[in-house]
């Protein structure tokens, strides 16, 4: 059972420790959100009443916590939608339906380098959405910030949420500089997306031979199998009432494969490989025709090792 | 709220506990990290020896026949071992059995594997049965079964040939999965393999918000999910308000790990029925199907956009 057996002094705990009262917390069969919400609904505590002693949206609507950063968010929204919805779907060369899907806006074309593009020119509505997009993104990740400085809890939701924009990051800015040109960011667009990745693993030979692919699709069937392993668990435990309490959950682990994680780990292994599997996406895109040209060739490298080149 | 239905009475313990052999080996430094620090007791079953048995004879093909291939030079082995594969019979051959060189140890293989992995899953659903627990896992893990055996077993034989399944090997898989989407004409027009990506992408973003959330609770105790979807505390409370306040709407305790399990079977068997019907009785060209369900318009171009 984790956090009940000895840890190795040699190394710094990284473990956790439950709060002294925190389980005496728990009420047979729960409460209603009526009757546990108000208490944590309080005042204070985000970050910007952490820096200006004042939060001025700090409310709620709904179900929906605002914020300063909930504000921004639906701004960006409102701004990006509307150039999107305007662009691909009213503007579209075909019927409203059949724009949803065929739909697009493509970025600048590669003569406009890293500029901006004015009004009206080709690219403008991209580099519109991109921004409002990003903005819409990133303080959306502030609001999750807010909502776990809220409820006195880790950052982890916002750090996850955070690899989540890293892709579109890397994707629409980071590797469009990289190469000098807007050109190189995605279209937007239902099927026209799709048809750019496709386009774009085979401009690089074969993305099937990018390792950093491999690694990040491998982290996401690891994704899905932990989802599977774990939500299928805890269904299966839910229903149990026997002698063994939670510990039939590890020890029916440790008899199908001989080891258990535990229910801590289970949740920091499977945040871990969710962001790693997504950070490796990252790295496989950026070095496509930044570093490497060609996925085929570059495994030559290999081939040539000195121990083995004559072999 | 109630969290869960409560079963009318215990489930019982099946008699089989023992089977275990050994003591548990520790490995404290795990704990350090949050994680579980004990290996073992072994159980040793039929199911499972079964499974790892198999698993061997299909590991043991594989290995040798690719060993054979670089002269049984060990360096040459490590140096091609990515690109080494045992290849399934030829199309000439259809189902029938061929020589073991050309195809039939690839059969002899793949046979070996099915076992291996029928076994497994039968050691998950017993070992559950007998433990007193619902089989949920192996529930789970059929997704899984299925997908492998579409793309193995059952599509080859309906199309009546075995050279349609993957060749045993690390760079001819990956192959297999790139000319199988070029040969129907691009599997991004696939609805199919658009679902199974989305709840692939989608079980990547589960598990991420539901780790995340849970990793952020360890202090109010919100990971001892056996004790909390039972009697919600401080815990599940704050998880279920970040989400309430984030999105809208939260799921609970409970049924978090019901939208984590759907998500995750239907990867898998949308996958399944997405390859099963991409062959030349069915669906021949996803392209040109994209062309007629309306979703792609490659003749008409586009009106200039900004």
């Amino acid at each position: 059972m984790s956090g009940k057996a000895p840890k190795d002094p040699r190394f710094p705990d990284l473990s956790y420790a439950v709060l002294p009262g925190a389980r005496s917390t728990r009420v047979s069969g729960g409460r209603t959100i009526e009757e546990l919400e108000p208490e944590y609904k309080i005042k204070g505590r985000t970050t910007f009443s952490a820096l200006f002693k004042y939060d001025p949206f700090d409310f709620w609507v709904g179900p929906f916590y605002v914020g300063f950063w909930g504000f921004i968010t639906v701004l960006a929204i409102i701004f990006g939608t509307f150039f999107y919805v305007d662009a691909v779907i009213i503007k579209g060369p075909y019927s409203l339906p059949q724009n949803f899907f065929a739909g697009r806006i493509d970025p600048p074309p590669a003569s406009v380098g890293l500029n901006l593009v004015t009004p009206g020119q080709p690219g403008f509505t991209w580099q519109m959405t991109v921004f409002f997009a990003t903005l819409a993104f990133v303080s959306w990740m502030m609001r999750q910030v807010d909502i776990s400085m809220k409820l006195d809890m880790g950052y982890h939701v916002a750090v996850a949420y955070g690899v989540v924009v890293s892709a579109w990051i890397t994707l629409q800015i980071l590797r469009p500089i990289a190469m000098g040109q807007w050109h190189e960011g995605f279209v937007l667009g239902v099927m026209p997306h799709l048809d750019w990745v496709s386009n774009f693993g085979y401009r690089y030979k074969n993305f099937f031979y990018n390792p950093f692919h491999a690694i990040g699709i491998t982290g996401l069937f690891t994704s899905t199998f932990l989802l599977g392993a774990h939500g299928s668990l805890v269904l299966s435990a839910s229903q149990y009432r026997g002698s063994e309490g939670s510990d039939i959950e590890d020890t029916f682990f440790r008899d199908v494969q001989f080891y258990s994680v535990g229910e801590a780990g289970i949740h920091r292994l499977g945040f871990i490989v969710a962001c790693g599997g997504v950070l490796s996406a990252n790295m496989c895109i950026l070095l496509s025709g930044w570093v490497v040209q060609d996925w085929v060739s570059f495994w030559n490298f290999w081939t040539t090792l000195p121990f083995w080149s004559n072999v | 709220m109630a969290t869960i239905t409560r079963p009318t009475g215990d489930l019982k313990l099946g008699p089989d506990r023992d089977g275990r052999i050994g003591k548990p080996i520790s490995l404290p430094v795990l704990e350090n990290l949050g994680f579980d620090s004990q290996f073992g007791p072994f159980y040793m079953g039929f199911w499972n020896m079964a499974a790892y048995l198999f698993g061997l004879m299909a590991a043991f093909i594989w290995i040798m026949v690719m060993f054979a291939q670089v002269a049984w030079n060990p360096v040459a082995f490590v140096k091609y071992f990515v690109v080494l594969q045992v290849d399934p019979p030829p199309a000439s051959y259809g189902l029938s059995f061929p020589p073991l060189e050309q195809g039939g140890w690839w059969l002899a293989a793949t046979f070996f594997l099915t076992l291996a992995v029928l076994c497994w899953f039968m050691h998950v659903y017993t070992r559950a049965r007998t433990l007193g627990i619902k089989p949920y896992l192996a529930y789970g893990f059929s997704s899984a079964v299925i997908l492998y055996l579409v793309i193995y077993i059952i599509r080859p034989m309906w199309m009546g040939d075995w050279s349609e399944a993957p060749s045993h090997g690390v760079k001819a898989l990956l192959d297999w999965t790139n000319n199988v989407s070029v040969r129907y004409g691009n599997f991004y027009y696939n609805p199919f393999h658009m679902l199974s990506i989305f709840f692939l992408l989608g079980s990547t973003v589960l598990l991420a918000m539901h780790a995340g959330t849970i990793w952020a609770l360890e202090k109010y105790g919100a990971h001892e999910e056996w004790a909390e979807l039972q009697a919600p505390g401080t815990g599940t409370e704050r998880a279920q308000l970040l989400w309430r306040w984030c999105i809208g709407f939260n799921a609970n305790a409970y049924s978090i790990h019901l939208w984590a399990f759907w998500f995750a079977w239907l990867c898998g068997i949308t996958g399944a029925i997405g390859i099963f019907i991409s062959q030349p009785a069915f669906v021949d060209n996803w392209y040109q199907w994209g062309i007629e369900a309306g979703i792609n318009f490659p003749d008409l171009p586009p009106a200039p956009l900004q």
